[in-house]
């Protein structure tokens, strides 16, 4: 908690204060992406930098929680808080007994997911899939929170992959579930520009940064995204981009900009189709009305 | 002419200002001291840790992004950080890092001024963080304790002593289990003082108000007192608030070794050991455990709400809006400190009930407790069911309001320092001086018949200077 307020604000200010705030990063790990085919060793400098970040979070306030997670091709769990207590972690080196457990015990589970999954196939990383597990994580912690505490989440993305049409749907579902719980998404882009997870950062009032040197990776983390969005305010942050808002069809997967959409259950398409593949619903013909003009003309 | 008659009114104005418990905090302790005391207490990662998390908002964010920059940055660039319309809040957290010698001036190659972080509180803040110094004091490798003690034990324990110096204080029944040395820091935080008549302890105002304040606040308040009197017990300042940091950013039900620690430690040791802060089974046992108590010290003031942890304490308090209170304890010191301000009706086993009446907050009133801090008190151990409601507030407005104006109606006098003139030859002059005065400022009360004014003390030479300018003119 910080004590030293403004002086003639003391009231205004105290109740910003006891605010525990979570963070939620979830790192993508997947072996496919393209950063990652090309030099692997980019992963250890992205761990490192996630750690410190994690820990400068932590450090921001004594009642501030953490969680991290990882993102693979084929499942995404927690690496921190992991399962099971660990108090066998004493600080060797100076370094706060918290943050030491903290780097001890996610670069082991990392260690456990990596070596789990030893498929070379390329696929994508389900990172939709994991925000709305961090949102299960928040809402069972909203719940569990005792009676007038504050708890405020955010989910930080760090990823490489590109962005994938095919989660289309879930991605928008979890954007507008976040929305509704008021959970803050922020994206940080190792590699490529994610038009779809900007529009999430757009929708929930999060920060989206394609990182220009991976080098600083640490740098941009504090700078953006250490911040809490009371405190964004007050700084002078990177101004939003554009926002990338197409959406992606039902039926090839593609981002479209113009489309059909079903009149019953607003399904995206980006050819006609007779039956909407969602919901079912039997469509006329489009050609035949177009006939109909034509003969009242005449006569 | 008239003569002013400068016969003083002057009213002793320190009798009816009434002396309160001056609550620290961190940051107004550090700025204190010296910047050579400073300058020490940055060589230690925990001190640097603790000092960063009672910096501003902004202020922490301006030392993140500058603590792994080797160069000095201009000042214009930090200015640019912070938006236009918070400069007020940027300055501020300008003016505090400066305060505390965290970043100093530094010229920067091309005539400009830049900010650059003391490199001592640089490299131990870097060390904290992410580790490659030397190792705490107290973190030798132990083995298993055969007796380990859970966190339900050790608070249990810590609340029984804590509990124990507060008996002491408010005189209920126990009267021994306290040490000496702890007397003695009660009487030096002026929280205690002797009778006039036979010498006994007796509670003064601020005693009352610092059982009011929260365990954590209690905790610190007691220790920054303690820690001024370290010096003259022969133990080094700088040594012991690096161990209570340690302590502080201990985990709880960890045990922790004693080994390696300094006679003088050792002795600080036992001190925290006997007001509960630490738990140690035998005073040889090589391994203390750190309580509640010692976790988080400094994060200790206007703190309302509970933590984010299930096995904090809970509250015990229903404030209904008939102005009854419903306390469920057992603990006659609770039940003591309840009846600071209410009229007690039922006591039950676990449970008493109370009224507050006009009367019962008066008195609370005249021996010096403020209707914050009933508030507050009663606001911080508000039972869960209050929390649960759906209004935001866990107390009745009414009752709360009315406690407020309770206050107020004892404070419809105030009193200034002032100077009588009476005795105007004619209604001229002293309209004159009426005018100048009114102007000025500092006229405080008047008469038009009697021909007397009274006037700010402060102003006294200034008026007379006018008045000797005026009637040399006419």
């Amino acid at each position: 908690m910080n004590n030293i307020v403004l002086p003639d604000e003391t009231q205004t200010d105290s109740s910003s204060d006891d605010e525990t705030s979570l963070v939620v990063v979830i790192l993508d790990s997947n072996p496919g992406q393209k950063m990652l085919r090309d030099s692997p060793h980019v992963l250890t400098h992205c761990v490192d930098s996630i750690i410190a970040f994690a820990n400068s979070h932590l450090m921001q306030k004594a009642q501030n929680k953490l969680a991290i997670m990882a993102c693979h091709s084929k499942t995404s769990q927690f690496i921190y808080p992991g399962q099971g207590k660990h108090t066998d972690v004493r600080q060797v080196d100076g370094q706060y007994e918290v943050f030491t457990a903290v780097e001890k015990i996610t670069k082991k589970n990392l260690a456990k997911v990596l070596t789990a999954d030893s498929s070379t196939v390329t696929k994508e990383s389900l990172l939709a899939g994991a925000i709305a597990m961090a949102l299960c994580y928040i809402s069972r912690l909203q719940r569990t929170k005792p009676p007038g505490a504050t708890l405020n989440c955010r989910i930080l993305v760090v990823t490489g992959s590109s962005c994938s049409a095919s989660q289309y749907m879930n991605y928008m579902n979890v954007f507008f579930t976040a929305q509704k719980q008021n959970v803050v998404i922020d994206v940080c882009a190792l590699d490529q520009h994610l038009s779809l997870l900007q529009q999430g950062c757009d929708i929930t009032n999060g920060l989206y940064l394609k990182v220009p040197q991976l080098q600083g990776l640490l740098q941009y983390l504090l700078w953006v995204f250490l911040p809490e969005p009371p405190i964004r305010e007050k700084l002078v942050l990177p101004p939003p981009l554009k926002v990338d808002y197409r959406a992606a069809c039902f039926c090839h997967r593609q981002l479209i900009e113009i489309g059909y959409v079903c009149s019953v259950c607003l399904s995206i398409f980006c050819r006609f189709s007779p039956i909407c593949t969602t919901c079912h619903t039997v469509f006329k013909m489009p050609a035949l009305p177009a006939v109909k003009p034509k003969k009242k003309k005449k006569i | 002419m008239a003569d002013n008659d400068g016969s003083t009114s002057s009213q002793k104005s320190s009798r009816f200002k009434q002396t309160n418990l001056e609550c620290k905090n961190l940051y107004d302790y550090l700025k204190s001291r010296s910047s050579q005391v400073l300058e020490k207490l940055y060589n230690h990662p925990t001190i640097c840790l603790a000092i960063y998390r009672e910096l501003p908002d902004l202020a922490k964010q301006y030392v993140i992004r500058l603590v792994f920059v080797e160069q000095p940055v201009p000042q214009a660039v930090v200015a640019s950080w912070g938006s236009q319309v918070f400069s007020k809040e940027h300055n501020f957290a300008s003016t505090v890092l400066a305060e505390l010698t965290l970043w100093q001036e530094a010229a920067i190659p091309g005539g400009l001024l830049g900010w650059i972080l003391s490199p001592t509180f640089k490299r131990n803040l870097k060390v904290a963080l992410l580790g490659g110094g030397k190792a705490w004091s107290m973190s030798s490798a132990l083995e298993a304790d055969s007796k380990a003690r859970d966190v339900a034990f050790l608070d249990t324990y810590s609340q029984e002593r804590w509990e124990c110096v507060l008996h002491y204080m408010v005189g209920s029944q126990q009267q021994e289990g306290i040490s000496a040395d702890a007397v003695r820091i009660l009487l030096h935080a002026g929280l205690m003082k002797r009778d006039e008549e036979d010498g006994s302890l007796v509670i003064t105002r601020q005693g009352f108000q610092f059982l009011l304040l929260d365990r954590q606040a209690q905790v610190w308040h007691f220790l920054l007192q303690y820690l001024d009197t370290v010096e003259e017990r022969g133990l080094d300042l700088v040594e012991c608030l690096t161990f209570l940091f340690q302590l502080s950013f201990s985990t709880l039900g960890k045990d922790y070794s004693t080994e390696g620690m300094s006679p003088g430690l050792l002795i600080f040791l036992q001190h925290l050991r006997e007001f509960g802060l630490v738990y140690q089974r035998k005073r040889k046992a090589g391994r203390f455990y750190p309580t509640r108590l010692a976790l988080n010290i400094t994060n200790s003031h206007n703190k309302s709400t509970p933590d984010i942890e299930e096995d904090h304490p809970k509250g015990y308090i229903v404030v209904e809006t008939n102005y009854r209170i419903y306390a469920y304890t057992d603990s006659n010191l609770q039940v003591a400190l309840v009846a600071l301000f209410t009229e007690l009706m039922y006591r039950f086993p676990n449970l008493v009930v109370g009224l507050i009446t006009r009367e019962s907050v008066r008195q609370a009133l005249r021996g010096g407790i403020t209707a914050d801090q009933i508030i507050g008190f009663l606001k911080q151990h508000a039972h869960p069911q209050m929390l649960n409601a759906e209004a935001k507030q866990p107390l009745p407005p009414t009752v709360v309001d009315q406690i407020k104006l309770w206050e107020l109606e004892r404070n419809r006098l105030t009193y200034s320092e002032g100077v009588l003139y009476s005795q105007f030859l004619s209604q001229a002059d002293f309209n004159v001086l009426k005018e100048y005065t009114e102007s000025n400022g500092v006229l405080i009360w008047c008469n038009k018949e009697k021909r007397t004014l009274v006037i700010n003390k402060s102003a006294h030479d200034d008026v007379k200077k006018f008045w000797k300018r005026y009637s040399k003119g006419n």
